[in-house]
């Protein structure tokens, strides 16, 4: 290995092979670089899209706010809350609300007992 | 439960909704992508999920370089009933699978292709076609005018002392939900007791709308069709039988319907643009942003300022709820008619289980001022679901 012993400077080949290895490593790293860098850009692109697809949607739609949704008032004027909008009525809370984790097994007795009275 | 779906609790604590295949090449990309550690397994070993742990959010199946994980299938049992003379087969579908069930079909992610999945139920022969955003906006009159109880009780107006503590986490991600019931049993009076707006719709289906159809609720089959692994779990959930039946009988993901639809050679891309079924199919705004991270908080301020300051908003856009950052937070003033005072309603936004254990800690210690906080399990929300489209055009 001729590099590794002591003598004065490169000499012109050596040089030359040297700065274009160098040259070499640089472009080829940048490429890959490159290529990484859009592999992970291109793995959040789609995010992106699909949030400002639901954006665009909900500045298109006529209503835009819940409270505001005809067939909202009209479920708890019939069904509900019967002649009045009144979230968390009794019947609301029986159907649209839910128990966690260790209240689970008294919460199912409760619906069984329900539909035993409802029968 | 005399509607049984084939997919019993007993099964699913065995299996759970998502496995890993013998095509795993065991290179532990999804140890890493998994929030709960659940997946096991060496370098070199084919990995392994352990139900008991797994939040069925299925991060892990969409980020598979080798496509190698999948999830339990109920679209055997959504055929069968299809072509079922004697069934009702009503269906609902959430916000995000609209901008990306295009994407099966050669559009670009995020168009818009609402009117044709409508079309294409019908075609697949779904006896009604509603949509879950009418039951997202049921979800925030439950949920807003829980929050708005929960306020007046910690500022001490009378009436309100049974109901819970602040602040109130949201109750719509079935894996956040799993992921709590888990990890933080002590966390779980503040979840919001309201059911998710799949919950809610089945609920709804089996009661209110068979008793205006005529339909006897035991031979309606409701089924939906959801972004999401997790809410197959959700759906088999036991407590889930306010209707006196299963609520909702089965779950199929976006990619199972495109399935679906090429199956049956319909030509989606030349469909025409249909309407959702009236009585539960009206949506707003608001119930279509329930589909990213920031807009459950959203939608509910939109409603929550509104009513309890008795003023129109101007303009309805609260952007400083929106982007993708992992934990977001904002305060907004909203001025309380029946109080007679402005109070400055802090909220904070979480997307990525990953990154919810330090806000939980802080309420746990009262170290949290927020009143309102958001928690959605997927990376940027719903859109990128476990049942969403798989891209891996980016491997």
């Amino acid at each position: 290995m001729s590099i590794f012993r002591e003598k004065g400077t490169f000499t012109r080949r050596q040089f030359f092979k040297g700065s274009g290895m160098l040259a070499a490593t640089i472009v080829i790293s940048g490429v890959f670089a490159k290529f990484g860098y859009d592999a992970w850009a291109a793995s959040d692109a789609y995010i992106e899209k699909r949030i400002s697809g639901l954006y665009t949607l909900d500045e298109k739609m006529a209503i835009r706010k819940s409270h505001q949704n005809p067939e909202i008032l009209q479920i708890y004027k019939d069904f509900l809350s019967p002649g009045e909008v009144k979230p968390v009525s009794e019947k609301a809370h029986h159907l649209l609300h839910t128990k966690y984790g260790q209240d689970i097994p008294e919460l199912i007795k409760e619906l069984h007992a329900h539909q035993h009275d409802a029968a | 439960m005399e509607e049984g779906n084939g997919l019993s609790t007993a099964t699913l604590a065995n299996t759970g909704i998502i496995q890993v295949t013998k095509k795993c090449k065991s290179c532990d990309h999804c140890t890493s992508i998994c929030p709960t550690g659940a997946i096991h397994g060496k370098l070199g070993q084919k990995h392994h999920i352990d139900p008991k742990l797994c939040i069925n959010c299925g991060q892990c199946l969409i980020n598979c370089p080798f496509g190698a994980i999948t999830d339990t299938s109920m679209v055997k049992e959504v055929k069968k009933a299809l072509a079922d003379p004697s069934k009702y087969v009503v269906v609902q579908e959430a916000p995000a699978v609209r901008v990306a069930l295009g994407e099966e079909f050669g559009m670009d992610p995020g168009t818009n292709v609402k009117g044709k999945m409508y079309a294409s139920l019908r075609k697949l022969g779904f006896d009604k076609v509603y949509d879950t955003e009418f039951a997202a906006d049921l979800t925030i009159m439950e949920e807003g005018t829980e929050l708005i109880h929960r306020v007046f009780k910690a500022v001490g107006a009378p009436g309100y002392e049974s109901s819970g503590p602040l602040p109130q986490f949201t109750s719509c991600c079935p894996a956040w939900i799993k992921y709590a019931e888990d990890h933080y049993p002590a966390i779980l009076p503040n979840l919001s007791s309201a059911k998710s707006p799949q919950q809610m719709f089945g609920a709804v289906a089996k009661t209110y709308v068979a008793e205006k159809l005529g339909v006897k609720p035991a031979d309606m089959v409701s089924v939906s069709v959801m972004p999401c692994t997790a809410k197959k779990y959700e759906c088999n959930r036991p407590e889930m039988i306010a209707s006196g039946y299963q609520d909702v009988d089965y779950v199929i993901t976006t990619r199972e319907l495109a399935d679906m639809i090429k199956e049956k050679g319909i030509d989606f891309n030349s469909l025409p643009n249909e309407e959702a079924d009236r009585l539960v199919g009206a949506s707003t705004g608001a119930a279509t942003i329930f589909g990213v991270t920031g807009g459950v908080m959203e939608a509910a301020l939109r409603t929550a300022y509104e009513l309890l300051s008795g003023q129109s908003l101007g303009k309805v856009e609260f952007k400083s709820v929106r982007g993708q950052k992992p934990i977001r937070e904002a305060t907004v003033e909203i001025p309380i008619k029946d109080l007679g005072t402005t109070l400055p309603v802090k909220v904070c936004v979480v997307t990525g289980t990953k990154y919810v254990g330090r806000v939980i800690e802080d309420v746990l210690a009262g170290r949290s001022s927020y009143h309102f906080i958001e928690v959605m399990n997927c990376p940027g929300g719903c859109i990128n679901g476990g049942g969403q489209p798989i891209r891996r055009d980016m491997y």
